[in-house]
């Protein structure tokens, strides 16, 4: 059944398998965090343990004040724009050393889209042997709110005070022209494919990216408590396309979208001003994007 | 210099508060400050905000240690760190609905006010929900309390543009603040503020590692806490099964802890999930959704394939009698045999089972299901007496021989109809007696036209019963319509696939012999459907002129049944499940139909087992909790989050066809192959560890431990995502 | 050993591949490179280098070289990088958290004058102006002092009383590009001066540290002043890996501060890389010419060794410092420390600044002849003066 979540039953919770630690400072409803928790799940699934990097970003900030740290696991924190090449050096003396642990880069969408796109871009033409996971919460939380180029078209930020006129990067079209071994997209509204997804990579070597769509309250002006209900709504409305590339070239469509109307997505987050936005024209877009994402996975499919 | 250190948390808008402050003071000439205390502001995180202002121009560019005030944002920051080098005297702002004397014991020597400005800020829709923004309203009680100028909050929110309601809260906490300004002023505990200097091991010593010391728990302004409610199919089960129980087992594939769930409560899973109405399913919350869930075909699944072994719990001496071998007395029997009661079960016929064994047919009921229930009972070591008839002379002398004697007759008197004087004893009979030879394949009816008269299942397992006997027609005549049938819904369907015609609204008026041959004319009368009657049905009312004849060889009653409680003592009051009050020492019970009436199966093992049960508890005085939930606690659609569910068929079992099945009594129906439906079970009210909660949690400080759940309070932030999207409405949310 | 006739880039490339194999029994070596002129060919020998147990990225940036040779350092193999000019420019964040983070990585840096304009020639300015970051510079005069401080600055770097990055520096073309001869140590000698990197504060699974998270005033103030103890800690801990490395390699890689002639000079020239050959001759044209001048040369600049400066010059009234860069609004780097260094203990003397040679012009002897002339003429200092160019 849907509701009922088949994880592997383990208490993960409050173990010392769990990435972040009770006491971390992170804002209440937070998706990244719920999103480091099923990583934490699918590395206790897969046997195994990691290291991580991340940079300038709300993940960092989850360590809370030195000498404490809110992760339960080594962390390596990098400059803003730098963090798959700093990664890249953990992971190439992990595999000097023939060490199983994974090396995973853990970045907001400022560092991933924006600042660290070119450190980015280098490591996945280099095919880097670690796994880039972007919690994507469409701004930068950490300064107080301001546009990315992740924030979608109509958000208001403190940069952007009457709503954004451009549209989100597509991220994941750049990290497929990439040719990198496995890209995909992953929503907490849907934890069994979000960790089925991860697994996948966990089993791969080279360059494996994740882009998360992580609700932030704080940034999204959205009740703590419906985190998980609005990242539903994105995919069930189209505007979050759950699905996976091999290879940059292979696609396969995990969640389809159910036609949803978008516009309760938007009603339930204060940082749309709905009724300047032109709704009809996004649900074009979102419908115009899932359908050519629907025949590339038609015309170049995953084999089985 | 009056210096303010205001205690907030992250998104309540302490350093704008300061600023508004500043800058009353500002528009009227002081030289201000306002500023915050930087770090990583979170959400809900504690910080600090401050405020001074001066008729000379400021130098000081320090934090405030020694403030003259302190305004406290949210009741849960209300603390030792409040007073922090806050000067004697010095005013204690807090935003919470107490009254200030609540709080004058902690804070001895300080004056204290207080505000509820979380609620003029919901009322004024400033901020959301969870997070109301409440420095407007704080403002206009800081001015009260400070005694600024009335109007001079209105200027620095327009002075600093802020828009609409905000200047409501404001004028709203002016007015409401409440002020205790009779303290004893010279109590305070002055407590002045260290600034450590010890140096702190750095990276290459291994430094940065420590778990973290802050308890996010006194962020919150909620907590989540769990509760379970009475799923609808629980509460409507007349047996008293654990039907969510039993469905989640199936759901976990766990088919013999499934069975081993519906023998707490029925020893007739196996038949029950043959012949059962089941209300259950007419209860079912997913008939919101799409259909309900097909818990008939589940239990009969659970009753065939589950192995469990029942035995006795203790060995106990009293030995009770049950008299009569229907569901009734065979689960009254049951119960108190797992109990360790010796128990003697006295039937009048020659086998056990009563009414399932001569009521309802093999083709719905087969007699080898029957017997393997029977003799899982048995095996629990009861007595049976057969072929012995209990009078009023004989209950006396069962009394003396047991400490107990439960009664569980059933209906007895037949219903019957006048017709005239038409047809004799064998073309007019009852359905039940009919059943019953049937049943012992005594009888045939080959090439006749037989008319049944009734719309309850009697009536349709006569029809049934009597096509399978060689009748060349059969028609049911029901003075009602289709709706208001008593019988299972699918046996009228089955009845109708197999060539049974149904007259509705139609009323047997006579019977007529006719001339020449043996057959018979029945006289009906239309009727028509008018107002609802005492049980909700409307009632039908005859159509003058309407009269109409119809040919047959032989007609069939199935018109009810009514107790026959000659048995027991004049003056007796027979109340179902509990003692008979009569004239005997020995407790005796009357049980099933013929106490309460209700005429189904399940409704006869529960009394059965209620009947068990209070016997249990005079002779052991154990009670046993819960056999009739209350109401209150049943969870309807309209609490669960639907919206989590997907739509999904049902699964229907197979039944073989008409045409094939009309013709022998082998059984019908072949339920269903596998147990997947019961993944149609919501588990409503129930947790059934879908594990959401626990997923969810942002902090991951909800564990679950088998089947218990832990929330730890010190951590949770209470962002309430666990209570959101727990599909069943076990979690839920309180305010602190 | 043998001797070679190689450049300053090669003998820069040779140290950092040597002294990175020689971590082949530990966790290996590893960096980031990228090219720039006039130091590319140092990256290029690393690229070709046949570690045994070593990867060499070749990066998108200088800021991800430094970022990949940290990742590295930090995962505990031997980690180095080398870069010039706005590449230094451009790597300055990441240089920053080498230091901070106190990784043992060597910076190969070649002098080259910051841009704009375009210009490839020598001038200190890029690496002076990492003055205040964490990092210990050493400054080279030949190719020789280039590839033995390569080697001393791991052991130094290594060393657990240290712990900071050294940036071993030489000037563009000069030394960058200029063949001369110079002893190639074998592999086995290099084995046994750099023992197997074990570093403190390596990434360790069973040991959740957070490294470089939020810390708050006190605990950064902390770190900060156990940068300032190692850095208090280096001039003792550099004789020590001096005096092995001369019995290892029966060569002296040269010392923090060196002297000619101070013990009983009153003027001193204050020198630095290739332009201390340079004044080296022509001071002892002077001093044999009867003139008590001496002079120094400072190979190092962080730590800034002053007080060797002044115990090798007792009686020195009169030190003029050359400077081979300029920082705006001031003058010479070197000459500001020495200021800062000579007040108190040598107050009324008296400091010159010269600035020779600045973005790459050729510093003569007769230029350095006329700084000599200058400063035994002067009666009280000036503002620095520029040579080569009339201002």
């Amino acid at each position: 059944m849907t509701t009922s979540i088949e994880l592997e039953k383990s208490p993960i919770a409050c173990s010392e398998e769990c990435l972040i630690r009770p006491g971390n400072t992170n804002c209440g409803g937070c998706g990244m965090s719920v999103g480091l928790n099923l990583l934490s799940r699918a590395l206790a699934k897969a046997g195994q343990r990691c290291e991580l990097v991340i940079p300038a970003c709300c993940g960092i900030v989850t360590a809370g004040g030195y000498p404490t740290t809110g992760y339960s696991v080594p962390v390596l924190a990098s400059t803003f724009a730098a963090s798959p090449a700093f990664a890249s050096g953990v992971a190439a003396v992990r595999d000097l050393n023939n060490e199983p642990q994974q090396v995973i880069c853990w970045a907001g969408d400022g560092g991933t889209y924006d600042i660290g796109m070119a450190t980015l871009s280098a490591a996945a033409e280099r095919n880097e042997n670690f796994i880039y996971i972007c919690y994507d919460n469409e701004i930068y939380g950490n300064t107080g709110g301001q546009r990315s180029s992740a924030t979608p078209v109509g958000a208001k930020t403190t940069t952007t005070p009457s709503g954004k006129i451009e549209s989100k990067k597509d991220i994941m079209a750049i990290m497929a022209a990439h040719r990198i071994p496995y890209a995909a997209t992953l929503s907490a509204a849907h934890p069994e494919d979000f960790l089925r997804k991860l697994d996948t990579g966990l089993h791969m070597n080279g360059f494996r990216f994740f882009l998360i769509h992580s609700p932030c309250p704080t940034g999204w002006k959205s009740e703590p408590a419906e985190s998980i209900e609005l990242v539903r709504l994105a995919v069930s409305s189209g505007l979050f396309p759950v699905y996976e590339v091999f290879d940059g070239w292979r696609y396969r469509i995990n969640i389809k979208p159910t036609g949803a109307d978008p516009v309760e997505y938007y009603r339930r987050q204060n940082r749309f001003p709905i009724d300047a936005m032109d709704l009809d024209a996004i649900r074009k877009h979102a419908s115009a994007s899932n359908e050519r994402l629907a025949r590339l996975a038609a015309v170049f499919p995953v084999a089985n | 210099m009056i210096e303010i250190r205001i205690h907030g948390r992250g998104g309540q808008g302490g350093v704008t508060l300061a600023k508004i402050i500043a800058t009353t003071r500002y528009l009227h000439g002081f030289s201000v400050q306002a500023f915050g205390l930087y770090a990583a502001e979170r959400s809900g995180a504690p910080l600090q905000a401050f405020c001074r202002f001066d008729a000379q121009p400021i130098t000081n560019r320090n934090l405030i240690y020694e403030p003259d005030h302190v305004i406290v944002l949210d009741a849960t920051l209300v603390g030792p760190a409040i007073t922090s080098g806050l000067k004697p005297n010095g005013w204690i702002l807090i935003n919470d609905p107490r009254f200030p004397y609540e709080f004058a014991e902690q804070f001895p020597g300080y004056r204290i006010a207080t505000v509820d400005a979380t609620s003029i800020a919901r009322r004024n829709e400033l901020g959301t929900r969870s997070v109301p923004i409440v420095n407007t309203a704080l403002a206009g009680a800081v001015a009260r309390v400070l005694g600024f100028e009335p109007e001079s909050v209105h200027e620095a929110l327009e002075h600093l543009g802020f828009r609409g309601k905000n200047f409501d809260a404001a004028s709203e906490a002016y007015e409401r603040v409440i002020i205790v300004d009779d303290v004893d002023r010279h109590g305070a505990r002055v407590t002045h503020p260290v600034t450590p200097t010890q140096r702190v091991p750095g990276i290459v010593d291994g430094g940065g590692a420590e778990r973290p010391v802050i308890r996010t728990g006194q962020w919150a302004t909620q907590q989540p806490h769990r509760k379970e409610w009475t799923p609808p199919c629980n509460h409507v089960c007349p047996a008293g099964n654990d039907v969510q129980g039993f469905l989640q087992a199936l759901a976990r594939k766990e088919t013999d802890l499934a069975l081993e769930t519906l023998l707490r409560t029925t020893p007739f899973p196996s038949v029950c999930g043959r012949v059962c109405p089941a209300p259950c399913m007419e209860s079912c919350n997913r008939l919101s959704l799409d259909e309900a869930v097909n818990v008939r075909d589940l239990e009969r699944y659970a009753g065939d394939r589950g192995r469990a072994e029942v035995k006795p719990l203790a060995t106990r001496e009293q030995r009770i009698a049950v008299v009569g071998s229907g569901p009734a007395g065979l689960a009254a029997a049951y119960h108190l045999a797992r109990f360790g009661y010796r128990v003697t079960v006295i039937e009048g016929g020659s086998s056990l089972g009563g009414l399932l064994r001569t009521g309802i047919p093999p083709y719905r009921l087969p007699r080898e299901v029957l017997d393997r229930e029977i003799g899982r009972i048995l095996h629990l070591g009861v007595d049976v007496r057969l072929d012995t008839r209990i009078e009023r002379r004989d209950l006396y002398r069962l009394t003396l021989e047991f400490d107990a004697v439960l009664v569980a007759t059933g209906l007895q008197e037949l219903r019957s109809l006048d017709l005239g004087g038409g047809g004799n004893g064998e073309s007019i009979m009852q359905g039940i007696d009919f059943l019953d030879r049937a049943n012992r394949e005594v009888i045939r009816v080959d090439d006749e036209d037989v008319i049944v008269v009734g719309g309850g299942n009697t009536a349709f397992d006569a029809a049934r019963s009597a096509l399978r006997l060689g009748a060349r027609s059969v028609r049911i005549v029901y003075r009602r319509t289709r709706e208001e049938m008593p019988a299972i819904a699918e046996e009228i369907e089955e009845a109708i696939e197999e060539g049974i015609a149904c007259d509705y609204l139609t009323l047997p008026i006579r019977i007529e012999p006719r001339n020449g041959d043996e057959r018979l004319t029945m006289i009906c009368r239309r009727m028509q459907l008018g107002e609802p009657d005492d049980s909700g049905r409307r009632r039908p009312v005859e159509v003058e002129g309407s009269d109409f004849p119809i040919e047959c060889d032989r007609v069939l009653l199935a018109l009810g049944q009514s107790a026959d409680l000659s048995v027991f003592p004049e003056g007796s009051e027979v109340r179902d499940g509990a003692d008979v009050l009569g004239l005997l020492e020995t407790p005796v019970y009357a049980i099933g139909d013929l106490a309460s009436n209700d005429g189904t199966v399940a409704a006869a093992i529960g009394s059965g087992r209620r009947a068990a049960l209070s016997i249990h508890y005079v002779f052991a005085g154990e009670e046993l909790p819960g056999l009739v939930p209350a109401a209150d606690d049943v969870i309807r659609a309209g609490s669960l989050k639907m919206h989590l569910f997907e739509s999904a068929p049902s699964h229907h079992g197979m039944s073989r066809p008409a045409e094939e099945r009309r013709l022998d009594y082998r059984e019908v129906h072949a339920g269903i192959a596998d147990p997947s439906e019961a993944e149609r079970c919501l588990s409503c009210g129930v947790c059934n560890e879908c594990d959401r909660c626990v997923t969810y949690c942002p902090e991951g400080v909800l564990k679950r431990i088998g089947r218990e759940f832990i929330f730890d309070y010190e951590y949770c932030k209470g962002c309430g995502v666990c209570a959101a999207e727990c599909p069943r409405n076990v979690v839920f949310m309180t305010r602190l | 050993m043998t001797l070679e006739l190689v450049t300053g880039n090669h003998a820069a490339g040779y140290a950092l591949s040597v002294a990175g194999e020689a971590n082949r029994g530990a966790r290996g070596a590893a960096c980031g490179i990228y090219p720039i002129t006039p130091q590319t060919e140092i990256v290029e020998f690393v690229a070709k280098y046949p570690f045994s147990k070593g990867r060499v990225i070749a990066v998108e940036s200088e800021h991800s070289a430094m970022g990949v040779s940290i990742g590295a350092s930090m995962a505990g193999a031997r980690a180095f990088t080398a870069s010039s000019s706005n590449g230094l420019a451009y790597m300055t964040e990441n240089i920053m958290v080498a230091g901070f983070y106190r990784l043992p990585i060597v910076l190969a840096a070649v002098n080259r004058t910051l841009g704009p304009p375009w210009n490839i020639w020598a001038d200190q300015g890029d690496t002076l102006y990492l003055r205040d970051f964490p990092w210990i510079q050493l400054y080279c005069e030949t190719n020789q002092e280039v590839l033995d401080s390569t080697l001393l600055a791991f052991r130094l770097a290594e060393d657990r009383r240290i712990l900071l990055p050294v940036m071993v520096v030489m000037d563009a073309f000069i030394l960058s590009h200029t063949q001369m001869e110079t002893e190639l140590p074998e592999q086995e000698l290099v084995d046994r001066y750099l023992p197997p990197l074990s570093l403190p504060h390596e990434l360790n699974l069973n040991r959740p540290t957070t490294v470089g998270g939020l810390t708050w005033p006190r605990e950064t103030m902390s770190q900060r002043i156990e940068v300032d103890e190692a850095m208090e800690r280096v001039p003792a801990v550099y004789e020590e890996h001096r005096a092995s490395f001369k019995q290892i390699f029966g060569r002296d890689p040269g010392a923090a501060v060196s002297t000619f002639e101070t013990e009983d000079a009153e003027s001193v020239l204050v020198t630095s890389g290739t332009i201390a050959s340079t004044a080296l001759e022509v001071v002892r044209g002077r001093r044999a010419a009867g003139e008590k001048i001496g002079m120094v040369k400072m190979k190092m600049f962080r730590p800034f060794p002053g007080d060797r400066l002044l115990d090798a010059c007792p009686h020195v009234r009169k030190f003029g410092v050359l400077d081979r860069d300029y920082a705006a609004g001031l003058g010479g780097v070197w000459w500001h420390d020495l200021r800062a260094t000579l007040q108190g203990p040598r107050d009324g003397a008296m400091v010159q600044n010269y600035l020779t040679g600045v973005c790459g012009g050729d510093v003569t002897p007769a230029m350095i002849n006329e700084v000599i002339d200058d400063l035994l003429a002067r009666r009280s200092a000036g503002k620095p003066v520029w040579k080569g160019i009339d201002k």
